[in-house]
């Protein structure tokens, strides 16, 4: 099935998620979505799968305009995708997914539906048990099963959000066999969207690169690794000159730190931070970086090793311990895990500053008024948060950070806000750096974390490398680190 | 915003009459001069509502918090419990003042052991707090049964003695007026207010002090709120806070899992006085039932304020009507207006599902227009 998606564009806000993208997709071809977090991939993605629709643009099938109102009339239209969390329902067994959303009359046909289960699960390699729940199955399989239903369900384009996320090495290379059977011996056409730079090259035949919502490029693979992540960071400029990071003690360390998540394991990874330094977490999204930036918080306790901070063991402490000890962390899901949904400006300040029983109202909205004015914040200290913007909810996240630090843990601190607003941030974390903090914060902007970091810390499938020679703080040179090339 | 529930109610109430063959309008008449028509019926109705202002006023903590202590009922039955414990051993000979403050004591400890367990589970062996309550609920009344079937009972049915006087709760000479009960009740209530209140705005009722009687009364109690409405404890914010995001309380430094439990604890000990109450006040006795749905109707009364203290007390007392003038309705001999008094909580339940569904579909509007805008 041939695909023209002709100048769609989608807006969020104030940003705009895909800028008028044009592409044609051709059967039996494997291609490649890449681009950093935020390039407009996801968006575009279910814009093809009917989950939302866009702004203007046209989609064609073989020639013919399609509009989707939901993922259901994609599916009939044989468009079909594959989701980083699969959707299925617990409770029911692989058998009874499969069946689900066939439109057969009241009775299902059991019988036939496990026939064509099994036969669709052969064909593709897959080991599937139709009456295993969906809650004994490893992520791998419940995307088989996903798979093999969107193929019964008549898909004849299938697209996948960042497949190989939590599954093994193993069941990584049934799925890539399976995707490349299907693509190259029945004509499906496969749309893998990953910001994995090895899954592209082991994959695809052809790979499209997004960047801030524009389509910026299409080559036929394969092509230099160094490339691709040009293409997805864009040319970086050259790292301003600023003076050498104040070298204090060493007051925060880990010491072979290892931390196992669900999906992922950061493996034995040490650093020594010294006062007045800022250190980069690169890397792309999952990689282990926030994992890292949770366990110096005390939100994720490692499995082994060791964190030390002014010389005091920290590992076992946890995020109020901590915040005891001077360590504050800003997280990125500002209404998800930072900011109350449903409180006012005030009564954040309120909660975040040490007191007694009592709230001295007086004071904290004197504090408040005082925050707002300093850090430009848009909105009133009586003002419920979610009212206010992305980046002024941002702002208030810094804002409501103590001011006396020993170590700063950032996430992604300057999403959302226009680059003079970004520019201020950092002056102000800039000014606490020169007072002795310790700054690590994570970023998906490359540029960023060159232009500010002392030192960078490039994270590649859980293990991470350390560059500290500013010479070697090039897009090009991070860029192939954050690929996993060494 | 909560007449037009109310209006809704009462129509459908007034359908409800009609399509059984009952005069509506004479059975509002007889339902409202039954239930205020008397002093006597008055008192009724003011003590009814105390047990239900004490138990709504713990249930404002926990649903603040985002806590559903539907284990409310088990508490109060373990409050009744332990309050027998002291009062059955007491004689009429008895004298010392601290008899009922202990009760009073001992219940509440009662109760917030009962919660402190339901949050326990949800803490630590990650049980909602739905379920866990639910389950304590159905063993607190097994062991009031099993208490009232053994040791306890006194004669043949399955209750104990009538408690003697210096063991109940006192009340004025020749009533059912009780003080105390009604201090307590607007104590805890003003308890809760002060604590989960945030900076609300000052309370003016123009002219109250010409009121005769009640003017000066209500004026004082107007002055007391007013006093406590700009001075917030941290508690209150900490609370609301977790009942919004639990993450992100507990990223601004809010101990979340202490505070659930310290909630949850304060409303049971708060439900174990409200089972103090129904025991040596309104029954004078243990009987099976001892909580008398007060729990329940306590969650009702906290869903149907949308879990602003303020209006407790008023939709308290609104509750306290109903049983009271459904009763006499039942009693009527007239049969155009001769109900069920069953018919009054089906009129509660109306009412509470009108309420819930008007925030609903205020919500949903709001939403809506937050979406068009660009």
């Amino acid at each position: 099935m041939q695909i023209r998606i002709d100048q769609i564009t989608k807006t969020f806000g104030r940003v705009r998620a895909n800028d008028s993208i044009s592409m044609a997709l051709e059967g039996g071809r494997i291609y490649a979505v890449l681009g950093e977090n935020g390039a407009g991939k996801s968006t575009l993605m279910k814009i093809l799968s009917g989950y939302q629709p866009a702004d203007s643009g046209r989609i064609l099938l073989d020639g013919q305009e399609v509009r989707f109102a939901t993922p259901a009339d994609a599916l009939i239209t044989g468009i079909g995708m594959l989701h980083q969390d699969p959707l299925d329902v617990p409770n029911l067994t692989a058998l009874e997914n499969f069946m689900l959303g066939k439109h057969e009359g009241l009775l299902p046909k059991r019988r036939t539906a496990l026939t064509a289960f099994r036969e669709v699960g052969q064909r593709l390699g897959f080991d599937l048990n139709p009456d295993a729940y969906i809650d004994s199955l490893t992520i791998g399989e419940r995307q088989q099963l996903e798979i093999v239903r969107l193929l019964s369900m008549g898909a004849r384009v299938l697209i996948l959000d960042e497949p190989t996320t939590g599954i093994s090495a193993a069941q990584k290379e049934t799925l890539f066999n399976s995707l490349k059977h299907l693509a190259h011996e029945q004509g499906v056409t496969v749309i893998l969207v990953s910001h994995k730079l090895e899954d592209v090259e082991a994959l695809c035949d052809q790979v499209l690169v997004l960047r801030a919502g524009k389509l910026v490029g299409e080559r036929a693979m394969p092509i230099s690794a160094g490339e691709l992540v040009t293409l997805m960071f864009g040319q970086s400029l050259e790292r301003k000159p600023r003076p050498p990071a104040p070298k204090g003690d060493a007051i925060f360390e880990a010491a072979h730190l290892t931390i196992l998540t669900r999906r992922l394991t950061v493996h034995d990874l040490s650093l020594k931070a010294h006062a007045g330094e800022v250190i980069g977490l690169a890397g792309l999204d999952g990689s282990g970086q926030r994992e890292f930036l949770r366990a110096c918080a005390g939100l994720q306790p490692p499995q082994r090793g060791h964190l030390r901070l002014h010389g005091r063991d920290v590992s076992r402490a946890d995020y109020h311990q901590m915040a005891r000890f001077g360590v504050a962390y800003a997280p990125s899901g500002r209404l998800e895990e930072g900011l109350v949904a449903g409180l006012t400006v005030v009564e954040h300040f309120a909660l975040a500053r040490p007191g007694g029983l009592w709230i001295r109202w007086g004071a904290v909205r004197s504090y408040t008024q005082k925050q707002i004015d300093h850090y430009h914040i848009k909105g009133q200290p009586e003002s419920q948060i979610q009212m206010l913007s992305g980046g002024n909810q941002q702002r208030t996240l810094i804002a409501l950070l103590p001011d006396q630090l020993s170590l700063l843990l950032l996430e992604d601190p300057t999403r959302g806000l226009d680059v003079e607003s970004a520019r201020w941030v950092w002056e102000q974390l800039l000014e606490r750096r020169a007072k002795g903090t310790t700054i690590l914060f994570i970023s998906p902007d490359l540029d960023e974390i060159i232009e500010y970091s002392d030192r960078v810390l490039v994270f590649f499938g859980g293990r991470a490398t350390l560059v500290d020679d500013p010479a070697h703080m090039t897009t090009e040179g991070l860029g192939r680190l954050i690929g996993g090339k060494s | 915003m909560m007449l037009l529930p109310l209006l809704v109610s009462l129509i459908l109430m007034g359908i409800i009459l009609s399509s059984l063959g009952k005069d509506a309008g004479a059975a509002l008449e007889r339902f409202l001069s039954g239930a205020l028509g008397t002093p006597n019926a008055r008192v009724d109705v003011i003590m009814l509502a105390v047990p239900m202002l004490l138990c709504a006023s713990g249930l404002l903590l926990t649903y603040t918090a985002g806590l559903w202590n539907i284990g409310v009922e088990g508490q109060v039955t373990m409050g009744a419990i332990f309050a027998t414990i002291i009062a059955r051993s007491i004689t009429q000979e008895d004298t010392s003042p601290f008899i009922v403050p202990a009760e009073l004591l001992l219940a509440a400890v009662g109760g917030a052991l009962w919660a402190a367990l339901a949050a326990l589970l949800r803490i630590h062996a990650k049980v909602n707090e739905i379920f866990g309550g639910v389950a304590l609920n159905f063993i607190s009344v097994n062991i009031l049964l099993w208490l009232l079937n053994g040791d306890w009972k006194v004669g043949t049915y399955p209750q104990t003695a009538d408690f003697n006087t210096p063991a109940l709760l006192p009340r004025l000479e020749g009533t059912r007026f009780s003080p105390l009960g009604i201090g307590l009740a607007v104590g805890a209530w003003l308890l809760v207010f002060w604590a989960l209140n945030h900076g609300g705005k000052k309370l003016v009722i123009p002219g109250l002090n010409r009121v005769p009687v009640v003017g000066p009364i209500l004026a004082l109690g107007v002055r007391l709120l007013n006093f406590l409405a700009p001075r917030g404890t941290r508690w209150g914010l900490q609370l609301r806070a977790i009942g919004r995001s639990p993450r992100s309380a507990s990223l601004l430094g809010v101990r979340v899992n202490r505070h659930i439990l310290l909630s949850m604890i304060a409303c049971g000990a708060l439900a174990g006085i409200t089972g103090a109450v129904q025991a040596i006040f309104v029954r004078g006795r243990l009987s099976p039932g001892i909580s008398g749905g007060i729990g329940f109707m306590g969650v009702l009364i906290v869903l149907l304020v949308n879990i602003r203290p303020l209006w407790v007390p008023l939709i308290a007392l609104f509750f306290a009507l109903v049983p009271i003038g459904s009763l006499k309705l039942a009693s009527s001999l007239d049969p155009a207006v001769q109900i069920d008094a069953s018919l009054g909580n089906v009129f509660q339940g109306v009412l509470v599902l009108g309420v819930l569904l008007a925030n609903g579909l205020r919500e949903r509007a709001a939403r809506k227009r937050k979406e068009n805008i660009p």
